[in-house]
């Protein structure tokens, strides 16, 4: 397996400036490889396919613990707690997981990136000391923001949090918490002045999942998991002490941390979709009997081409980013982009391999968004276009911001 | 990687902090020239875009295929009408392949000071097969008592008929890829216009039917023929990719800056979602192309042999996106955009001429298409 998926991520080949950075990293990327080779079972798709929550999430903290010895679980962190890859050790290392099509990372996936970066970011010493060692060692996050009326419009959500004293208490409901049936801590966002203009009254916590008067309902999603969850708020107290940044300063904790990692973490998935995603696509048009009809040569070669623009610009937004020079769209165009492609994907997957794509009726937990099971590959392509902002939402953010066009009047 | 031409060759990158200023000055310089009126090439001479790619010793700058690129994109950013893709992405491309001799240096310093007109004739642009398959040569060489002749023919060669020289793409008597340089006179060659609807562009018919060949205007290739002639096909390609890439930023930013003075319902047009979101789509096109083309350019100038997957990719993309984007431009521009005047029909004839050169999307992603029969998993692996 190792063999074919090396050989088919060097034909498929990455972006040039790709091989400009990799040009030093020769080094890094055997000893990456030769990880791989010994530690990534040849097997997780058999026996992750079909497996309940607890199994999945105890593998998921196996899998944790294996890149963490390795040190490859927190890669962008500073040095100082654990990480300290370079820009360019993380591109390769992404892209050697991706090749020999290692287990993702989706249980810690909100810890390590996004509840990380908001501690660094914004967080006090003593919230990054209590949790950041934490999170190396399995504490998984939930993130607490999108509400019943407070999809698109996040910022008007209603959630409150009452000052009592050196305690907050929080009232209300959030939605599409994805994990929050795992999770030991959540990022709340909730409003702690009603009276202020929708963005100025909102704040940032930290909220322990253990605290009394917190109850986590799983909903059943469109494919069939129940990894989204609705979490309802009745007087669960909080400390001020777990406040992120000033009282009220919220919803600008929240946007300057939110975008923060995303060149990297969809540079990861681009990887995937470039690795074993076209792979598995290449295949079923094999299975179909079809790789050498024309139509599906050209509509295969025209996914692998917007693969490896798609790769570009996510290395282009990871170098902007470092450099301090990203534009106010970039990552909206990268987010689009993505998952348009990915949806676009799935469904030809889905169409090329007939009623056969019907059978699958279970994807292996952990894989990536395209785990070749592609009818519920295609199916979950929307929890890619509808959260995180709709690709309706992008496109006005890119008109806007990206290209300065007037104000939607609204 | 063959030996020759790639002494004391520049390091791949070596020029790029100047390429904000070369695109700085091209840009400016080249938006005085309404298409479809000619540059003047004496001005492209003086400003040293005809030289980058040659030595020093020549009279050029030394630079690579990533200084010629960033002048590609700002021609086809302003529609110039010039033979700068058949002399300078084509001729002096070719030239750069062959083994120096004293013949060759002198060309490339005269086409670096713009005192010849060196075309490539690489390909038969009628013939949408030899992008997807090696070996399309056009022309052929033979060996007759009478000496060497030529016989071969090239269609939609751009800028053929305004060549001082032309460089003609042909197979020897043994079959080896060889270049033959035809000066005026010494030998019959067949040219003739092929007029097309974008009027900034120059095509003709290039037809040998026999021509005797004189032994010296035989020129070999410095490195190994074959994988010269592939670099030179896919230089050709994504010269291509990159004039559509620069028409597609003109486009999409003229759409941008109407969009957001054209008023109609009380309201600019750009404020309006339908409008907003086709040209965030544009963006994100043309973002997608841009990439494309900058990992084709560095994989040329860099001379990696991967370089054929990107430049297929580039040109497929690139080329097929700046259709879209005039074609939009033309559509949100209204009832003016469909005007001559407002000059976008140069664009949108330009872009899909642009389509056509060199390989289409459909015959790119043919090459692309072709490696995958003989990936591992694409043998009924399960």
């Amino acid at each position: 397996m190792t063999g074919v998926t090396g050989a088919v991520a060097e034909v498929a080949g990455g972006p040039a400036r790709a091989t400009a950075l990799a040009r030093d990293l020769g080094e890094f990327r055997a000893q990456v490889r030769s990880w791989c080779q010994a530690h990534v079972p040849a097997d997780w798709r058999t026996t992750q396919a079909g497996v309940s929550e607890a199994e999945f999430a105890a593998f998921q903290q196996w899998w944790f613990r294996e890149l963490r010895g390795a040190g490859y679980a927190v890669p962008h962190w500073p040095a100082e707690w654990g990480g300290g890859l370079s820009a360019a050790e993380q591109v390769v290392l992404y892209s050697e997981l991706a090749a020999h099509d290692a287990p993702r990372l989706v249980l810690a996936f909100v810890s390590i990136h996004h509840a990380a970066s908001t501690l660094l970011a914004a967080g006090t010493d003593e919230q990054r000391r209590r949790h950041l060692p934490a999170i190396l060692d399995g504490e998984i996050w939930v993130q607490g923001f999108s509400e019943p009326e407070a999809g698109s419009d996040l910022a008007s959500l209603r959630t409150t949090a009452r000052r009592e004293g050196d305690t907050f208490v929080v009232n209300g409901q959030k939605l599409w918490a994805s994990g929050a049936l795992h999770a030991d801590w959540c990022l709340l966002l909730a409003r702690t002045d009603t009276a202020a203009p929708k963005r100025r009254g909102i704040s940032y916590f930290l909220l322990d999942m253990r605290s009394p008067g917190i109850d986590v309902r799983p909903i059943r999603n469109a494919v069939g998991e129940s990894h989204f969850c609705e979490i309802f708020l009745t007087d669960v107290p909080v400390p001020a002490a777990n406040l992120v940044g000033p009282e009220n300063a919220g919803w600008r904790v929240a946007q300057e941390t939110l975008g923060a990692e995303r060149g990297m973490t969809m540079l990861e998935l681009a990887e995937r979709l470039g690795n074993a995603g076209f792979r598995w696509l290449v295949e079923a048009c094999s299975r179909a009997g079809v790789l050498a009809d024309s139509l599906v040569a050209d509509r295969l070669a025209a996914f692998e081409t917007e693969i490896a623009g798609l790769r570009a610009l996510c290395l282009g937004l990871v170098e902007r980013h470092e450099a301090g020079t990203a534009g106010p769209a970039d990552a909206s165009v990268v987010k689009l982009y993505y998952s348009e492609l990915l949806q676009r994907m799935t469904g030809f997957g889905t169409e090329i391999s007939g009623v056969r794509a019907h059978t699958a009726l279970s994807k292996p937990a952990s894989s990536g968004w395209e785990s070749g099971a592609w009818m519920l590959d295609f199916i979950g392509s929307w929890e890619w276009t509808i959260p995180g902002g709709s690709s309706e939402i992008q496109r006005t953010i890119i008109a806007e911001r990206g290209l300065g066009m007037p104000r939607a009047a609204s | 990687m063959t030996a020759g031409s790639q002494t004391a060759g520049p390091e791949p990158g070596e020029f790029e902090e100047l390429h904000d200023e070369l695109r700085a000055v091209a840009r400016d310089l080249l938006s005085k020239i309404p298409p479809p009126a000619p540059a003047d090439w004496g001005q492209l001479a003086a400003s040293g875009w005809l030289g980058l790619e040659v030595p020093d010793a020549q009279g050029g700058a030394g630079a690579t295929f990533a200084e010629t690129a960033v002048i590609l994109t700002e021609l086809g950013r302003a529609a110039t009408s010039s033979p700068y893709l058949g002399a300078i992405a084509g001729g002096v491309g070719a030239l750069l392949e062959l083994a120096p001799s004293a013949g060759r240096d002198e060309l490339l310093r005269q086409a670096a000071a713009g005192e010849a007109l060196p075309v490539a004739v690489l390909a038969d642009g009628s013939d949408e097969s030899i992008w997807a398959e090696a070996g399309g040569v056009p022309f052929r060489l033979e060996r007759t008592p009478g000496g060497l002749r030529l016989r071969g023919h090239a269609g939609f060669v751009p800028d053929a008929a305004e060549a001082s020289t032309l460089l003609l793409l042909a197979l020897d008597a043994v079959g080896e890829p060889v270049i033959v340089d035809r000066r005026p006179g010494p030998f019959a060659i067949g040219l003739e216009a092929q007029p097309v609807l974008d009027s900034t562009r120059r095509l003709a018919r290039v037809t040998a039917d026999g021509a005797e060949v004189p032994e010296e205007s035989v020129w070999r290739f410095a490195g190994d023929p074959g994988a010269a002639v592939g670099r030179l096909l896919d230089r050709a390609a994504v010269a291509v990719a990159c004039d559509s890439l620069g028409l597609s930023e003109a486009m999409l930013s003229a759409t941008v800056a109407y969009a957001g003075v054209r008023q109609q319902f009380g309201r600019p047009i750009g404020s309006f979602q339908a409008v907003q979101h086709a040209c965030a789509d544009l963006l994100v096109q043309v973002s997608v192309s841009r990439e494309l083309v900058r990992a084709a350019v560095a994989r040329l100038a860099s001379r990696d042999p991967e370089a054929s997957v990107a430049a297929a990719m580039a040109k497929a993309h690139a080329s097929a996106t700046a259709v879209e984007v005039a074609g939009k431009a033309m559509q949100l521009h209204g009832g003016i955009g469909y005007t001559w005047e407002s000059g976008i029909h140069v664009y949108l004839k330009r872009a899909a001429l642009n389509r056509s050169l060199f390989g289409s999307p459909a015959a790119h992603r043919r090459r692309l298409a072709a490696r995958y029969l003989g990936w591992p998993g694409a043998a009924g692996r399960r």
